[in-house]
């Protein structure tokens, strides 16, 4: 960044002392596909709608849901190629501090080395903020973990949280439903029936995506097949 | 000084608007439109094919100039849909990065990677003010290894997605109507299938039957693997075959 002509913010102060492009930046995550997590006591679910623009398009080419490390996962609403950029990031950071301390790292030190990314960009010359918020699962020697960051890079752990079009529906349903002891495998299904309240057409393996971490300390993505029978689970 | 939080520059440099869009990257799409070029793309069974009108403005113009397919490796194709000048830069690009890449890992680049890699580099002009978005929507096309024929599609927002078949340009929605209808039962096509449902649907959205001098076509195959550009006799014989099947 600080590209020659642009080495000035692009994110700079309004008279009322507001920072007008996080607020946009903000108004995009809100325009996009919901996505929600749920910590339980045994592991962190998350899950997203994932709408693709025609029937043409090859479902199996995307996948939303991106693991940052084998025991962190991440998924994101708002703009999809910005969330790609941040993944990148936060691979390469993840990879550096193992390479130098030969372990791990822990899930609040890569939340905020990633936080500490999307905040540069709106301080930096001649580049806008990321268009994303992003909801980190993870599962280290603390227990299960969820963090959300958002486009202004301020974090915070949550117990349930959730983002993008739907996200007031979303947090009422989560905070009425949310207990804390409950197991993973509730969560998923709570997870998948907060999706259903705002999905407009038939929910299926298809389009949606869910992301798990349990005690096993193994983040994966469940193939279309699972959704389906925890779909059914839920019916 | 210029500032930008919304001091009415958030139309001339890729920074939020109040709604949170992006209008850069926006008129970059329009600019994609009114190229006046619609281009085509289907994948079959072990097979992909492109399609995109030939407009040759000038007749004084040299027509093997004029050109949107492009070979990027021996096996990976590109076709552009816009600004030929983008077009071309971006190509360039791709080459030397393809290059570097069987170079650097010893293996041939796959689609999917070529695809990520200019979504990247497209998502970069986005967040930065000192470049504008690429005025370009590209369709990658190869053969790959383990999943077999790919096609990709890259738009100037910096996404792409794998696709069965897709419509870039001037008639993009009615392309991907009649190609929705076609597709609907997850059909197998054979090469000369797939080739034919390329070709008549672009007949079909422009509403005029083409001379084989007036489209490319661009095809990779699962028997031979290699990115190939048909001369006009090969597209003559898949015209002359439309128009005896109706």
């Amino acid at each position: 960044m600080g590209d020659s002509q642009y080495s000035f913010s692009l994110t700079t102060f309004s008279p009322s002392g507001k920072l007008v492009q996080i607020e946009h930046a903000l108004t995009a995550v809100g325009s996009g596909q919901t996505s929600l997590g749920i910590k339980a006591s045994n592991g962190v679910v998350i899950a997203t709608e994932k709408k693709l623009p025609s029937i043409l398009v090859d479902e199996a080419s995307v996948q939303k849901i991106q693991t940052l490390t084998p025991n962190i996962g991440v998924v994101y609403s708002g703009m999809g190629p910005d969330s790609r950029v941040l993944v990148r990031k936060s691979r390469k950071q993840a990879e550096q501090y193992y390479r130098l301390y030969k372990e791990q790292i822990p899930v609040t030190q890569l939340v905020r080395e990633t936080a500490t990314v999307m905040q540069e960009f709106t301080q930096s010359g001649g580049v806008r903020p990321f268009g994303v918020s992003l909801l980190v699962a993870g599962y280290d020697d603390k227990g299960p973990q969820l963090y959300q960051v958002d486009p202004s890079g301020s974090y915070f752990s949550w117990k349930a949280s959730a983002m993008g079009k739907n996200v007031s529906n979303a947090k009422a349903f989560l905070e009425k439903r949310y207990t804390e002891d409950t197991e993973l495998d509730d969560a998923v299904h709570t997870a998948i029936l907060t999706l259903k309240e705002g999905f407009e057409g038939q929910i299926s393996g298809k389009n949606i995506e869910i992301g798990m971490i349990g005690s096993d300390r193994i983040f994966r993505v469940l193939s279309p097949s699972e959704v389906e029978d925890y779909l059914q689970e839920v019916e | 000084m210029s500032r930008g939080s919304g001091g009415g520059y958030d139309r001339h440099i890729t920074i939020f608007s109040p709604e949170g869009r992006l209008y850069q990257v926006e008129y970059a799409f329009k600019a994609v439109k009114a190229a006046g070029v619609t281009s085509i793309g289907v994948r079959g069974k072990d097979s992909v094919c492109v399609v995109t009108q030939k407009k040759v403005p000038d007749k004084l113009l040299d027509q093997t100039s004029v050109t949107l397919l492009f070979p990027i490796t021996k096996y990976l194709g590109l076709l552009a849909t816009g600004i030929t000048a983008d077009a071309r830069a971006l190509v360039q690009q791709a080459r030397n990065e393809a290059a570097e890449f069987r170079f650097r890992y010893g293996y041939e680049m796959p689609v999917d990677v070529l695809a990520r890699w200019i979504a990247d580099k497209s998502q970069v002009y986005t967040q930065h003010a000192y470049m504008r978005p690429l005025g370009v929507v590209a369709m990658i096309l190869g053969i790959d290894e383990e999943k077999g024929p790919q096609l990709f599609k890259c738009d100037p927002a910096g996404h792409f997605f794998g696709h069965k078949a897709t419509s870039a340009g001037g008639k993009e929605q009615e392309a991907i109507n009649f190609l929705e209808k076609k597709m609907k039962n997850d059909p197998e096509f054979t090469y000369e299938e797939t080739v034919q449902t390329a070709i008549s649907a672009l007949q079909s959205v422009l509403q005029e039957d083409f001379k084989a001098s007036e489209i490319e076509v661009g095809v990779v195959r699962k028997e031979d693997q290699v990115f190939k550009v048909l001369s006009t006799d090969e597209i003559d014989e898949h015209l002359t075959a439309i128009s005896e099947r109706d």
